[in-house]
């Protein structure tokens, strides 16, 4: 039997109540007051000054759009720095490997710490006089290898990508994990029959059956790369001078300045960037179902 | 039909559980706070055991690190004992401490007690609103212990809002070891040039000339702004204009000078391997060890250095010579406390305060200091230890030389952009930035905190 369930359209009130009124209006209202002066001096008499926000973002001396292009390209690179390697993890641990289940508790337990206690950790071990990773290299005779962990500008963005890995891979390795128990194994065995190899099975089967995992992974990594605030905060400060600034830092920084409407305008930006990306990946992933 | 009944029952369940939800527990919270204030009130006023008062209670302070540290432990514990409460003591790291504030006094969340680096200027840049976010101390006792040159750096319009327990030791001067420039046959540098010879000797020694410990976040900027006198001197009456809106920072030819000679000391690596890296955590065993030679420090520190190490070096101060400075670093500022006015527990602070401000309290405060060797209040009971260097070096400094208080101090919405200035410095050093735009960055800032301060100078 059939039954079709077709529900009241007022089972809607409630949940759109809720969005309308927590999420909708204060980005409205966020996206408002990003084109008046609002400050912490001004509640109650701001103006409005039209683009003068967005114009002393793209002007400044200060140079806020390197904040744009470093969110960017901590989007990009946190992804491929983290995808491809649980990608093979994942499909490491799917195969039979002894103690996997243990690999895959180790592997996930980073992403459940707070990044705070993260960032504060790997910032005493990247000391350069007194970090464990440094004093380790120095007690093997590999003082050579020895960096300034944070404060290079050649080895910053590499340190806050690698702790951002180590911190984020596992997650990433359960999404694949769940979606390789998916593809049957009835698959493997043909091919296997058919004398595929391990790089012919995963091209093959394995890739192509998990272009939806794949999809999921990049969609929760894109949104959280563009909204990448803690790890970079906590890490660096935006350091060394304003080498990792990103737009979120900026927005902070402007914000406990008391310069509201700078703050919003850049946050703004921000929703700009993060609707256009979102609308290219959704079209795509729409695109690849129509094609499945 | 039963179906939508329950739905019904559900939704009608979910909007009373949000409204719930969504009521002024804060207005509740401050009405219990009301009636128990009053309740205290009348408590004191009727003569009773007023210490039982706030029994249970519990009161949270907010503050960077390095403003009080571990030397107001013992009278927290006292405090804690006396009234039978618990004091939440919030140590923030100084690079994060001024947005964190800010943020916590904007959205009403602040901390029961919060600290600023106040300064004549610093209650209206940095707390904006003291009416709104300050408890009025004008009527305490203890504001006759403040002295007269602290007190512009606690009051605003009038008003005293802030409590400034600091002392009057030469603040951020260079330090150095006597012994080791004996060794050495080095001479005290009065110019830049001569800086830069000692430097070099020094470093061929294979110890670092300078100690700057950058990750702080807060100590490498010094260098800049100590030495106002020197930029004073070079444009007399250059203070008055800057308040005025009259002159900037940017294209100002001694200041992009210093900001030259300080990225030539980094180039060089006068400053150590790492000084952007390097926080001052490790400074005072890195002085006992003979690993760094000079430092831009408190007078104390060489306290601290003999105390801690144990060290038989013997240790002096000279003034900073960056920019040809020849001035004595003066400030009336230091960190301030203040009473949050949003709090629950109004007569708690101000009992902290009175707390704090009993001779008993501040000797103990002094003598758990290692890095105070006095405390600058009207205190006449109280014990000072004044260091023989310091007193050495005082004697060697004319009032001339003291008459220019430091740059941040001396001029408005500068010291609230501290943190910010280090960050271009740093930028500027690693070759992200020109010195010119690093000035440049702090004229904008203060252009958008007098804006923000709707200072006529400004608008």
């Amino acid at each position: 039997m059939n039954k079709k369930r077709i529900y009241p359209q007022w089972f809607l009130i409630v949940p759109l109540v809720l969005y309308i009124l927590f999420f909708l209006t204060p980005s409205i209202l966020g996206v408002f007051y990003s084109f008046t002066d609002w400050n912490a001096r001004s509640l109650g008499e701001t103006n409005f000054v039209g683009l003068q926000n967005y114009i002393e973002i793209f002007t400044s001396n200060k140079n806020y759009t390197s904040g744009i292009f470093n969110t960017l390209k901590f989007t990009v690179v946190s992804n491929i720095v983290k995808l491809i390697p649980a990608l093979f993890i994942a499909i490491m641990l799917q195969e039979g490997l002894k103690g996997k289940n243990v690999y895959r508790t180790i592997l996930y337990l980073p992403s459940i710490l707070p990044f705070l206690i993260i960032g504060l950790t790997f910032k005493s071990i990247f000391n350069y006089n007194t970090g464990l990773l440094n004093s380790f290299l120095d007690a093997l005779h590999l003082g050579f290898l020895k960096q300034k962990w944070l404060s290079d500008l050649g080895m910053v963005w590499k340190s806050i990508f690698g702790v951002d890995a180590w911190r984020g891979i596992g997650y990433v390795m359960t999404i694949f994990l769940a979606g390789l128990n998916t593809i049957p194994k009835s698959y493997y065995e043909a091919a296997e029959i058919d004398g595929a190899n391990f790089w012919q099975r995963v091209r093959h089967i394995t890739l192509p059956m998990l272009s939806g995992a794949i999809m999921i992974n990049l969609v929760f990594g894109l949104t959280y790369g563009l909204k990448v605030f803690d790890i970079v905060y906590v890490l660096t400060n935006g350091g060394p001078g304003h080498a990792t600034e990103v737009i979120t830092t900026y927005a902070y920084q402007f914000y406990s300045t008391g310069q509201y409407g700078m703050s919003t305008a850049l946050n703004s930006i921000l929703l700009v960037i993060t609707a256009v990306i979102g609308v290219v990946v959704v079209k795509v992933m729409s695109r690849q179902e129509v094609q499945q | 039909m039963r179906r939508k009944l329950i739905s019904a029952l559900l939704c009608a369940s979910m909007a009373a559980a949000l409204m719930a939800g969504c009521g002024d527990s804060g207005k509740d919270a401050k009405e219990t706070s009301t009636s128990k204030s009053e309740s205290q009130e009348g408590t004191a006023s009727s003569g009773s055991d007023s210490n039982t008062d706030f029994a249970g209670e519990e009161l949270s302070i907010m503050v960077s690190a390095g403003w009080m540290d571990n030397r107001y432990d013992e009278t927290i514990k006292r405090f804690e004992d006396t009234y039978d409460v618990t004091v939440d003591l919030q140590t923030i790291p100084a690079d994060q401490y001024g947005d964190l504030l800010s943020s916590k006094l904007t959205t009403d969340s602040c901390a029961d007690i919060f600290w600023i680096q106040s300064n004549p200027f610093a209650i209206a840049s940095q707390i904006v609103d003291p009416e709104k976010y300050c408890i009025d101390f004008s009527d305490e006792e203890w504001k006759s212990l403040i002295p007269e040159t602290r007190l512009s750096a606690c009051e605003y319009e009038g008003k005293l809002y802030g409590l400034q327990i600091w002392h009057n030791s030469p603040e951020y001067v260079m330090v150095y070891n006597k012994t080791m420039f004996e060794e050495m046959n080095l001479k005290v540098p009065t110019t830049y040039e001569e800086l830069l010879d000692v430097c070099q000797k020094i470093s061929d020694e294979g110890v670092t000339p300078w100690f700057v410990p950058g990750a702080d976040g807060w100590q490498h900027q010094l260098a800049f702004f100590q030495i106002g006198g020197a930029y004073e001197d070079d444009q007399p009456g250059l203070y008055e204009k800057l308040n005025n809106n009259e002159a900037t920072f940017a294209d100002n030819q001694l200041m992009i000078k210093v900001l030259e000679q300080y990225k030539e000391l980094s180039d060089k690596g006068y400053f150590g391997e790492d000084w952007i890296g390097t926080d001052s955590t490790n400074m005072i065993n890195e002085f006992g060890d003979r690993n760094v030679a000079m430092a831009l420090a408190n007078s104390s520190t060489i306290k601290q250095i003999k105390d801690e190490t144990g060290t038989t070096d013997e240790f002096g101060l000279f003034l900073e010579p960056l920019g040809g400075n020849n001035s004595f670093p003066s400030s009336p500022a230091g960190p301030t406390m203040f009473g949050y006015k949003g709090t629950a527990h109004p007569e708690l602070v101000k009992e902290f305060f009175r707390f704090v401000t009993t001779t008993e309290s501040l000797q103990e405060i002094l003598d758990n200091s290692p890095a105070y060797t006095n405390l600058h209040v009207n205190d006449d009971k109280l014990e000072q230890h004044w260091l023989p260097e310091e007193e050495e070096f005082m004697s060697t400094l004319t009032d001339e030389q003291m008459k220019t208080p430091v740059l941040q101090n001396g001029t408005k919405y500068t010291n609230d952009y501290w943190m910010q200035f280090g960050q271009d410095m740093v930028a500027y050093c690693t070759g992200q930035m020109e010195a010119n735009d690093v000035l440049k960055n702090m004229d904008t800032n203060r252009a958008e905190a007098a804006k923000v301060a709707q200072d006529p100078a400004w608008n």
